[in-house]
């Protein structure tokens, strides 16, 4: 048997070596996170439109302008969809000389890292090959890469993969802010000596270089300026190297980075810097936004859409980058107005007075008469009726808009949704309302019901937004945007870098400034003091800032978010008198969307309610005052989840001493006591903490005023003890007390 | 009529050079004094020239005539005598030297920073840092990093503007022994090369921060996205400097060294914000900008808003900043050797440099001429100073003989540098060895590798490897204790 196997793997050996080796690719059609969600319930990724044509069709065609022969889909949600997909395509023809086979991978394919071990076990690579994602959008000439890739194995066998890169800018709107890298390489070979990975949130400050590669490679270049394409010619070692190492996740992050940082394997990984083409991934809808304006604004020529349309459609390509459908088909008004940059799909009609400005709209659709769409990516079938205002959205396929809605910036909107007339999607600087239609079952996704639960609870006050006939579910935008507990919670996906990845926002309220610039005085503390020193004064003596926390913390930006909206919740509670039910049930909203320790949220109720009490002369009417506010809103403190009496005496006296209204901290305490907010036994387990006597607080001032509500406390409980001995007089002493502290 | 006079006082205004020579305590035993004379580095002769002259004659050249040397009290007698004495200062006729002392002992140097704090008041405009040491590279001149200061500080804030050379690649390790130091010490430095904006210096206290990464800012990284970096070159230590610096220094009062600590720290001035406005005004003062308002006030084509507006200038708390643009120019030369003459090592490098163009002839005037004997062998690769003697058989390969030397008969010196008034008596044998002043090598000695401070004795027949051999006592004279030592600790080798 071994005899005549031989001759033949011999003669594949030769025909390797003669160039005659297929090229082969593999697209991984899935994306692996939730970044579409839920334009991706129905449908994977790797099917939405881009310009009228699936991301998967864009993918494909680039890769067969790059004479790939030989294509493996790797495809996990939606597979038969994808499978589907392929088979209706051009490229299922023979002529085409392209072969597709799409590969199912099990559903426990997490991520890329999981694809390539795949791979491994289905043996279906045998050489060198292209791995590129199924959301690619690019005109390089990829056989050039390849080439220069196996000369290079041909005398460096450790050599492993090649990365194609794109020259761009630091802050190019087709580089991904959220998810970029810094590469170190060799100015001279273009090895990548040092891959370090940057997210947007938390900014990152300071990139590390290891020292050892100085001595091999006297001119390196430090590259911020790379766009990743993400297309990388992978040797065969690359996917057993998955293998071996089971913890490997991302194929940048995880692999580039481990195999460059590895003492052991010495494997060299070279980056191919592009100097023509376009190349780059629909990685988010920020993406989806800049790449559709790449192809309208023809960067990736000879792929454009009135030439070589990868679904087949036919453009005429006229001044200002607008693109028509050759076949008459559009119904244009002659008073509507298609501004530049934008694409309308075969059959769709255009009403008077409407605006179409750099949009692009699928086949068949309509827009109403006086209808403005700026930036709107409307895929097919959809019916938006007159005078809607659309802003930087995508809208899946079939839905219907109703009269007069307005669909605010970095909306979402799922496949078959219906809006009713006056539908209004608030574009708050940062909202991103997703609007979902959960048909069926989403039992495989996990997370879905307990995401799905918080949902509901919101959505009573959410759906007011949605006009009469509606078929949609509001997310709020903060609970959809939560990633399921277990799964991948990393800084990637954190919430705030996907802000960077999202259409529409402008992360205006993000911290991204150095704060090692700020902090980074490490030679001569000496100076640094005068830059500390006010900053903490201005903490204290502002009195509308809220107090955070009695040791003077590093309050994230996260947290810093979370507490001017509890801040702005309460005052609209407070002003519009909502219910004490519907307010709590906010504050729980928000407290579970952003994860905060519900000290936080008690802390800003208390300093909502103490900083909201009217402030009246004398001391009769003042203490009116706070008996109505107390007893009208005392009760949300413990209505936001666990009762902690002692807690809230602590945080109303750290808050009492960081604010002007100092004096009020007695009456607001016994008032809080007779609502039996807190109990007899909580003020006397507070008393009785080092804390409450302000141990561990350096600034006197505030120490000095902490002290002085420890006195007033002392006072109370001295009142509660005489009470308890004679049970004649109550709670008049106590408040009379209070009323004198100050 | 007196045209060129004038001309070259109008250049001579804008720049001060201040030249810096210190003790030189890397080339100990060298520098140690001799006797109660001491031996300033500044005038130990590389190639037979005092190093002084290497860069008063390249400040010569670049025009600048306003020169302030600053160099220890011991040594100005000496300093002074030969800046000002004929034959010397022929190579630098139009600079003006002003030498200045400072107090400091060879135990405790002080650092750049603070010598350039102490004389501030002498230094009232733009100046040129340069140490006495430097031994400027073929094909580099002062002009050009001159212009490339002046260039950029009018257009766009260059306060500093640096130069750096490729490291000189010196003999293989183990030719020399460690302790004489490493031919030119690199630091890894980061740069832009486009606009030729030095980034980043990594500094000793980086490397005991984090000693297997270099760190560098994101925000370095998004300004420059192109960095380059390398560990390939050394500092020149010569700095075109804005008088500003120096206001900054009197702020900055715990900085010493001025290339392992001010200067990377100016680099981070360029791209931290928080640093931009502490110290930006000091470095920039506005009036700069007050002559660019004027000069658009007369503009009959310019009608925007005279000053730009910035979004960012914040109320009445803090005083509305302005990005300040700051600039840290670099000059990345890398043809040719050069180097700062400031360790054992580069001083016989650089020796060896001079050596490899030189092209020995014999004197040609009789009187010297009559000096080598007609039966000695000097190689072309050799130097040899005017009014030395050289007697039969001897041989010279490959080094560099001062002047008023005495060789022996039959004596040997192989890749040494040999300063003035040597005796080498007949037989002896030198290589790879720095003898300084008025050293006697006996008969029939042989030495190899070693360093000798100026007027040591070695005993006849002494055979010496490795060693710096310092004289021990004066008073008592150079007796056989030395080489005894020395025998001592060779055999324990």
């Amino acid at each position: 048997m071994p005899i005549p196997s031989k001759p033949s793997s011999t003669s594949k050996v030769n025909l390797e070596d003669e160039d005659a080796e297929v090229l082969q690719a593999v697209i991984l059609a899935d994306s692996f996170n939730k970044r579409f969600k839920p334009l991706t319930v129905d449908r994977p990724k790797c099917l939405l439109p881009i310009c009228n044509a699936s991301l998967l069709d864009w993918t494909l065609e680039g890769l067969a302008l790059a004479g790939v022969q030989e294509v493996f889909v790797i495809c996990r949600s939606h597979a038969e969809q994808v499978k589907a997909a392929i088979q209706n395509s051009k490229w299922s023809h023979p002529s085409t000389g392209l072969k597709i086979v799409p590969v199912m991978t099990a559903k426990e394919t997490f991520s890329p890292g999981d694809a390539m071990r795949d791979i491994y076990t289905h043996g279906i690579i045998t050489s060198d090959f292209v791995l590129v994602f199924g959301d690619l959008v690019s005109n390089i000439r990829i056989d050039e890469v390849v080439r220069a890739h196996k000369d290079r194995r041909k005398t460096n066998k450790d050599a492993i993969m090649t990365m194609v890169v794109k020259q761009s800018g630091t802050t190019h709107r087709t580089r991904p802010k959220g998810d970029s890298a810094v590469f170190v390489l060799d100015r001279d070979t273009s090895e990548c000596l040092h891959y370090e990975p940057a997210s947007g949130y938390p900014p990152k400050t300071l990139a590390k270089i290891p020292r050892d590669i100085f001595d091999g490679h006297p001119n390196i270049e430090i590259r911020n300026d790379l766009l990743d394409c993400s297309i990388d010619i992978c040797a065969l070692e690359v996917p057993s190297l998955f293998q071996d190492n089971f913890d490997y996740g991302d194929i940048k992050r995880d692999f580039v980075h481990g195999v460059l940082a590895s003492d052991l394997l010495m494997k060299n990984i070279y980056c191919y810097i592009a100097k023509e083409g376009y190349a780059a991934r629909v990685q988010d809808t920020r993406s989806y936004d800049a790449i559709t304006k790449d192809i309208l604004s023809r960067w990736t020529f000879p792929l454009v859409p009135d030439n070589n349309h990868p679904n087949g459609h036919a453009y005429d390509h006229l001044r200002g980058n607008k693109y028509i459908p050759k076949d008459n088909s559009v119904v244009l008004s002659r008073t509507c107005k298609i501004g530049n940059n934008t694409l309308l799909g075969p059959s769709t009609q255009v009403r008077d007075d409407a605006q179409v400005i750099a949009s692009t709209i699928g086949a068949r659709c309509s827009i109403g008469t006086g209808t403005v769409l700026r930036n709107a990516y409307i895929f097919d079938d959809v019916v938006i009726a007159a005078n809607c205002v659309l802003e930087s959205c995508l809208i899946g396929a079939g839905v219907w808009v109703g009269e007069g809605s307005r669909i605010g910036r970095g909306s979402l909107v799922a496949d078959g949704v219906k809006l009713g007339p006056g539908t209004g999607i608030k574009a708050k600087e940062k909202t991103t309302p997703m609007i979902g239609e959960f048909i069926g079952d989403e039992s495989d996704e996990g997370d879905v019901d307990s995401e799905l639960e918080q949902a509901e609870q919101c959505q009573p006050s959410l759906s007011q937004s949605l006009g009469p006939n509606s078929d949609a579910f509001v997310w709020p935008r903060r609970v959809a945007q939560r990633n399921g507990e277990d799964r991948h919670e990393n800084e990637l996906e954190s919430f705030d870098n996907r802000r960077f990845m999202r259409l529409g926002d402008d992360f205006a309220d993000l911290d991204l400034s150095d704060p090692g610039s700020v902090t980074s005085e490490d030679e001569g503390s000496s100076e640094s003091d005068g830059d500390t020193v006010p900053q903490n004064a201005t903490v204290f003596s502002s009195a509308t800032s809220l107090p955070s926390a009695p040791a003077v913390k590093a309050v994230s930006a996260g947290e810093q978010e979370f507490q001017t909206e509890v801040r702005l919740s309460l005052d609209r509670a407070f002003s519009e008198g909502h219910s004490l039910d519907n307010a709590s049930v906010e504050l729980k909203t928000l407290r579970m969307a952003s994860n905060v320790p519900l000290r936080r949220v008690r802390e800003a109720v208390v300093a909502g309610i103490v900083e909201n009490i009217p402030l009246v002369e004398g001391a009769v009417p003042q203490r009116a005052q706070i008996k109505k506010w107390v007893d009208r809103w005392g009760d949300l403190i413990n209505l936001i989840g666990g009762v902690d009496g002692v807690e809230t005496v602590s945080i109303l006296q750290h808050h009492c001493a960081s604010s002007t209204r100092f004096h009020l901290f007695g009456q607001i305490l016994a008032a809080l006591y007779q609502n039996d907010i807190v109990e007899e036994d909580d003020i006397r387990n507070w008393h009785v903490q080092p804390e409450a006597k302000g141990e561990g607080i350096k600034n006197s001032d505030l120490l000095e005023k902490v002290q002085k509500t420890w006195i007033v406390g002392a006072r109370m409980i001295h009142q509660l003890n005489e009470q308890e001995s004679d049970e004649d007089d109550d709670s008049n002493d106590a408040e009379s007390e209070g009323g004198d502290s100050d | 009529m007196d045209f060129e006079e004038s001309s070259t006082k109008l250049v001579s205004h804008e720049f001060l050079a201040v030249v810096l020579a210190g003790f030189g305590n890397e080339l100990v035993p060298l520098t140690n004094d001799h006797g109660d004379e001491p031996c300033p580095k500044a005038l130990l002769p590389v190639a037979n020239r005092p190093m002084i002259d290497f860069p008063l004659t390249w400040l010569e050249q670049s025009g600048i005539t306003e020169v302030l040397l600053i160099c220890p009290t011991t040594h100005r007698s000496s300093i002074s005598h030969h800046i000002h004495s004929d034959t010397s200062s022929s190579s630098y006729p139009s600079l003006h030297v002003d030498v200045q002392t400072y107090e400091e002992s060879p135990d405790e140097p002080i650092g750049t920073c603070a010598v350039l704090k102490h004389f501030s008041s002498r230094i009232q405009r733009d100046f040129v840092v340069l140490p006495c040491d430097f031994v400027p590279p073929e094909g580099l001149s002062l002009t050009s990093i001159l212009n490339k200061y002046r260039i950029e500080s009018n257009l766009d804030g260059a306060i500093v503007t640096s130069c750096w050379l490729l490291k000189v690649h010196g003999p293989d390790r183990g030719a020399i022994p460690g302790e004489w130091g490493s031919t030119g010490s690199c630091v890894p430095i980061i740069w832009d090369k486009k606009s030729g904006t030095l980034l980043h210096i990594d500094t000793p206290d980086d490397r005991d921060r984090n000693s297997n990464e270099l760190e560098i800012r994101m925000s370095l990284l998004s300004r420059y996205p192109v960095a380059s970096l390398s560990s390939q070159y050394t500092d020149s230590h010569v700095y075109v400097c804005k008088r500003s610096i120096l206001d900054i220094l009197h702020q900055k009062s715990t900085f010493d060294s001025f290339r392992e600590e001010f200067l990377p720290w100016l680099c981070k001035i360029q791209y931290q914000k928080t640093k931009q406005e502490k110290y930006g005004r000091v470095l920039r003062p506005i009036q700069a900008n007050a002559t660019h308002a004027l000069a658009l006030r007369h503009s009959t084509l310019f009608s925007g808003p005279l000053l730009p507006q910035d979004p960012s200038s914040r109320g009445s708390s803090s005083p509305s900043f302005k990005p300040v643009l700051l600039r840290i120019g670099i000059v990345v030369h890398d043809t040719g050797f050069a180097g700062r003459v400031n360790n054992i090592a580069t001083l016989l490098e650089v020796n060896r440099q001079f050596l490899t163009r030189a092209n020995y002839t014999l004197p040609t005037d009789p009187e010297n001429r009559a000096l080598i004997d007609a039966k000695s062998q000097i190689s072309s690769d050799s130097m040899i100073g005017s009014s030395t003697k050289i007697g039969e058989r001897a041989t010279i390969k490959r080094s560099v003989i001062g002047r008023h030397c005495v060789i022996g008969k039959m004596a040997r010196v192989v890749g040494s540098v040999l300063l003035d008034h040597c005796v080498i008596l007949d037989g002896a044998k030198l290589e790879g060895c720095i003898l300084g002043r008025n050293t006697r090598v006996g008969a029939k000695a042989e030495l190899v590798r070693s360093l000798t401070q100026a007027g040591y004795e070695v005993d006849a027949g002494a055979t010496i490897r490795n060693e710096k051999l310092e004289v021990s006592d004066w008073t008592a004279g150079p007796q056989g204790t030395d080489s005894d030592g020395v025998s001592q600790e060779d055999e324990g080798l």
